[in-house]
């Protein structure tokens, strides 16, 4: 097939050299207009360029699409973006001329694409005569000599030539011959579909010079990320564009979406913003409430770049909340990891627990309703699942006067009852939720259903990195303080330049994030995240997202993450001692340090949760949240993991993200302290810990 | 032997033209085809919804064909899901009693095809998780040789739509988006330039569910929505009477209705009512709509 299209190419250009001689051509060529440098134009750090195509019809597909004006239509894709146009001006198969070529050279000033099966000098010269700024050169149909040859002239013309592959062994022809963009065809040959992997097969190791283009089955935009993702540079698209209805939106489309694979994927890490986190994040909500999220995003950006909110942020930090929080050494619990371990490490607690209201949960609540009084709202709602988040949400509502309702699960306001007490000191208005399983992601349900009714005037301060964009990006902000304080304090109060590892509890993860982020683009510091064990992963009774048979992709409550969710695609009930950790999901961030690698997950289980719990109450005196018990428990997985890597000496840093009173009941009652007559009498009053 | 692109798969593949990924399908959309007819004889149409599995699978058939035998155009089939964020209490609990009565993805072809043997026009209703985790092409697929004719997407944006984007477009289905009154002119443009079939106007803020009233705005949204260029704008949530049916069919080219018919199946306590009670409260409540409906503008 390839020999006869080839054989015909060389017919037809045979026939045009006896009407228009090579010495004419040249001429033509000196007249024409100065050849672009295409590879300028294939690669770009915030996007992935599309090569659009006229396209009429192919031997595989047979007839397409009828297009009178190939000027227009690649006008139309210019004008979605289109970083170049690829001209067929094979006439047999597929349909195309030179008279195309010509048209398209006249309509758009970007490169432009000459692509047949092109085996002579006459034909790149014809390329360059008309205007083309690129050739294609076929690494099947030359052979070297032939292939180096044609590479040259072609560059001597001023021109790029797009040199495609279909296998790695040609692939490393391509690049003897010195071609500089590769076009790669990674198209499965058993069922046609793309296939990534062996895309990226194919193009592992290429130089870095080397302009990757992915070349075959480019439809929409699902194959512009994927390729992306695996690492082209540009993608060249024909039927998909050609065929649409609206061509300017169809180009438009998958230049959004490289735009998007390219933003997702932005270092360094501690900076990045969403909407995206690698493939994780975005925007899943109704419609309805993209204005909201919008106006949010926007006054979060104006007042990050204002000096007067960070200075109000950080006035309110250290008189209101009393921050900084200590970073304390714990020296007695360093004795018991060693005990436990064989390794020799110096551990230090992050003191979040110390904090006005208990927890961490403060850090973004404040900031985050200042955000509420630039935007000019006058009311709040929040979710709560332990009631740490309710808690500091009204906190901050009653210090500022702003109304404020909390929805809280049936089931959690019951075994929270003296937080549900404290709420509605602080002058909230606390609000049962006893629709679906009646625990946090219910409670986040009502809180959406509320702020999509009364989004005019009511902000849903949202607790965690989860949510739609901006959250994820926001609340890590707001909670960034805890690791570079962290940092700091580790520097000055004990002369240690950085932690070797780094350990934290993770539900929906803003601790985590917090106190991890200062330290994501240090490689030198491992960092550790724990989820809640629950039973353990095998029980079925668990909140672990990221082991493998766990969560998987998939949409909620605003975010893409991994989620626990049946064969149905509906959320799974989670289970934890913590109430806190409770959640079916996590946050976009996470997800993605996941993949990458960067942050090691593992989970505790209600026994080592409560065990460790123990021992930092014995050793340091120290009552940690059963959330934070997490962090604890994680300390000795994390210092086998240290040991196996050879540390002897290592510097850990845990977060203690919250403090333990609210859980002295459940504590109580686990490790046989209270009496059946105390246990009872709490649970007559509903107050009786948050295992109930 | 080799050559490029995709014609070296011509040769291997021949015969197998299954093999080849599908192309922009330029099926005319079902719905649009169904406002044109409605719009020359100056009628708007109905969109009867109900959640698929409510109260069991089998009873929800019947209810289907009870909706298209008493003058529903398009059924708007409700996928049930464990997290609906977009629904008040009546759906919600619908929901909640088809997902405990055993409901299932892969049955709902059955209602679709119920549908459009009766002569409806097939919509689903699903929340993004559920199409997602089934696989987009994989339902797109299912859904079409089904005879389905579109999604209606409450949770998903056209910006996060390129996946379905990119399906709908290979199976010629239709993509329902919403719009609600504080929707900027700007997002009304994104969700009309990507819309197939009509968009999805929500006659106010807020989740779905019956309500005494509606005030002016849908008629302003609808306007708007014209203007950023949707060719076919449907209102729903809160129209639950015929009288509110007539209202807004005077200008939306269809009438969405939810929670009223949902009410139907369901007694004062909320548990669902013995069938032949419910089916006949169905049959009564969508003739009586569809006959305000239908002849509001004579």
């Amino acid at each position: 097939m390839l020999d006869e299209l080839v054989a015909g190419a060389l017919e037809d250009q045979q026939a045009r050299a006896r009407e228009t001689s090579l010495d004419e051509l040249k001429a033509m060529a000196a007249q024409a207009p100065a050849p672009r440098d295409a590879k300028r134009w294939l690669r770009h750090d915030d996007g992935i360029p599309v090569i659009a195509e006229i396209k009429r019809a192919s031997p595989s597909k047979g007839h397409l699409t009828d297009i009178q004006h190939p000027g227009e239509l690649a006008a139309e894709y210019a004008a979605g973006g289109a970083s170049a146009i690829s001209v067929l001006t094979e006439g047999r198969r597929f349909l195309g001329s030179l008279a195309d070529l010509d048209e398209v050279r006249a309509a758009v000033d970007i490169p432009v694409l000459r692509k047949d099966f092109i085996t002579t000098d006459y034909q790149i010269w014809e390329a360059r005569a008309h205007g083309a700024d690129l050739v294609l050169l076929i690494v099947a149909a030359l052979g070297d000599d032939e292939l180096v040859h044609l590479l040259a002239l072609t560059h001597e013309l001023g021109m790029t030539a797009l040199v495609e592959t279909h296998t790695r062994e040609e692939i490393d022809r391509a690049i003897a011959a010195g071609a500089q963009v590769i076009g790669i065809n990674a198209r499965n040959l058993k069922n046609l579909r793309v296939d990534v992997g062996t895309y990226r097969e194919l193009a592992h190791n290429l130089p870095d010079d080397v302009i990757k283009v992915a070349e075959s089955g480019v439809f929409g935009a699902v194959e512009v990320q994927d390729y992306g993702r695996a690492g082209a540079d540009a993608v060249l698209v024909g039927e998909g564009v050609a065929t649409a209805d609206d061509h300017e939106l169809a180009v438009q489309r998958l230049v959004k979406a490289g735009a998007t694979v390219k933003a997702s994927e932005q270092t360094p890490l501690s900076t990045h913003e969403g909407p995206y986190f690698g493939e994780y994040g975005g925007r899943y909500v109704p419609e309805a409430l993209v204005s909201a999220l919008d106006e949010l995003e926007r006054v979060y950006a104006q007042a990050k770049a204002d000096p007067e909110f960070h200075k109000e942020l950080a006035r309110l930090n250290r008189q209101y909340v009393g921050r900084p929080s200590p970073l304390t050494e714990a020296p007695r619990f360093a004795e018991r990891i060693k005990e436990r371990t064989g390794l020799d490490a110096r551990v230090f607690l992050k003191r979040e627990d110390l904090n006005h209201t208990g927890a961490h949960k403060i850090n973004n609540a404040i900031g985050q309703a200042l955000l509420v009084k630039r935007m000019g709202k006058t009311r709040v709602i929040a979710e709560t699942g332990a009631g740490q988040h309710g808690v500091a949400t009204a906190t901050v509502c009653a210090m500022m006067g702003l109304k404020c309702r909390i929805y809280m699960g049936q089931i959690d306001a019951r075994r929270q009852a003296l937080n549900v007490a404290r709420m509605r000191m602080l002058g909230a208005e606390v609000v049962e939720v006893t629709l679906g399983d009646r625990i946090l992601k219910d409670a986040i349900n009502e809180a959406l259903r509320d702020w999509v009714t009364n989004v005019k005037d009511t902000h849903y301060l949202l607790g965690t990195v989860a949510g739609p964009h901006p959250f994820p990006a926001m609340v890590r902000d707001f909670q960034k303080i805890i690791g570079e304080e962290a940092k700091e304090q580790l520097q000055e109060w004990y002369g240690i330049d950085h932690p070797d590892a780094i350990c934290a509890c993770v539900g929906g993860g803003s601790n985590a994030i917090g106190i991890m982020n200062a330290f994501l683009d240090d490689d030198r510091v491992n960092l550790y995240g724990f989820e809640a064990g629950g039973e353990g992963p095998e029980s079925g009774r668990h909140a672990i997202r990221f082991a493998p048979g766990t969560g998987e992709l998939g949409m909620f409550q605003g975010a893409k993450s991994y989620l626990l969710e049946n064969s149905e695609g509906q959320t799974l009930d989670t289970y934890s001692i913590s109430a806190g950790l409770d959640y079916a999901s996590v946050g976009p961030e996470h997800a993605w340090l996941k993949d990458i690698g960067r942050v090691t997950y593992s989970w505790a289980t209600d026994g080592e949760a409560m065990s460790a719990f123990k021992d930092l109450c014995e050793t340091e005196g120290i009552i940690p949240a059963i959330e934070s018990s997490h962090a604890i428990a994680g300390a000795y997985k994390a210092a086998l993991d240290l040991k196996a890597k050879g540390y002897e000496h290592p510097v850990m840093i845990i977060n203690v993200s919250g403090r333990g009173d609210k859980d002295m009941n459940t504590a109580g009652k686990w490790f046989g302290y209270l009496t059946d007559e105390q246990s009872k009498a709490l649970e007559a009053n509903g107050a009786q810990g948050n295992n109930a | 032997m080799r050559e490029f692109n995709e014609t070296i798969i011509e040769v291997e593949q021949d015969g197998t033209p299954s093999g080849q990924p599908l192309g922009i399908s330029h099926a005319p959309s079902r719905c649009g085809e169904l406002f044109a007819r409605y719009k020359e004889r100056n009628m708007p149409a109905f969109i009867g919804y109900l959640p698929f599995g409510f109260p069991d699978t089998e009873l929800s058939l019947e209810a289907f064909r009870t909706m298209v035998d008493n003058g529903v155009d398009i059924v708007e089939i409700g996928l049930p899901y464990s997290d609906p964020v977009m629904d008040g209490p009546v759906i919600q609990a619908a929901s909640q009693i088809a997902l405990r009565n055993g409901e299932r993805i892969a049955d709902v072809f059955r209602a679709v095809e119920t549908v459009a043997n009766a002569g409806g026009i097939p919509l689903i209703m699903s929340y993004w998780n559920l199409i997602f985790h089934y696989g987009v092409e994989r339902f797109a697929a299912d859904f079409a040789n089904a005879g389905g004719a579109g999604l209606i997407t409450p949770d998903l944006i056209p910006d996060e739509a390129g996946e379905w984007i990119e399906a709908s477009d290979r199976h010629g289905l239709d993509r329902i988006f919403l719009v609600s009154p504080d929707s900027t002119d700007e997002r009304l443009r994104i969700v009309a330039k990507n819309a197939r079939g009509f968009v999805y106007a929500a006659s106010r803020m807020g989740v779905t569910g019956e309500r005494d009233t509606i005030n002016a705005s849908p008629e302003r949204l609808v306007a708007r929505a014209r203007a950023a260029g949707a060719q076919n704008v449907c209102v729903g949530i809160g129209v639950s009477t015929p009288q509110q049916g007539a209202t807004v069919g005077q200008y939306a080219d269809g009438v969405i209705v939810g929670s009223a018919l949902v009410h139907t199946l369901l007694d004062d306590q909320g548990d669902v009512k013995d069938p032949v009670q419910g089916m006949g409260a169905l049959a009564n409540t969508t003739a009586s709509l569809a006959e305000a409906i239908h002849h509001c503008r004579l």
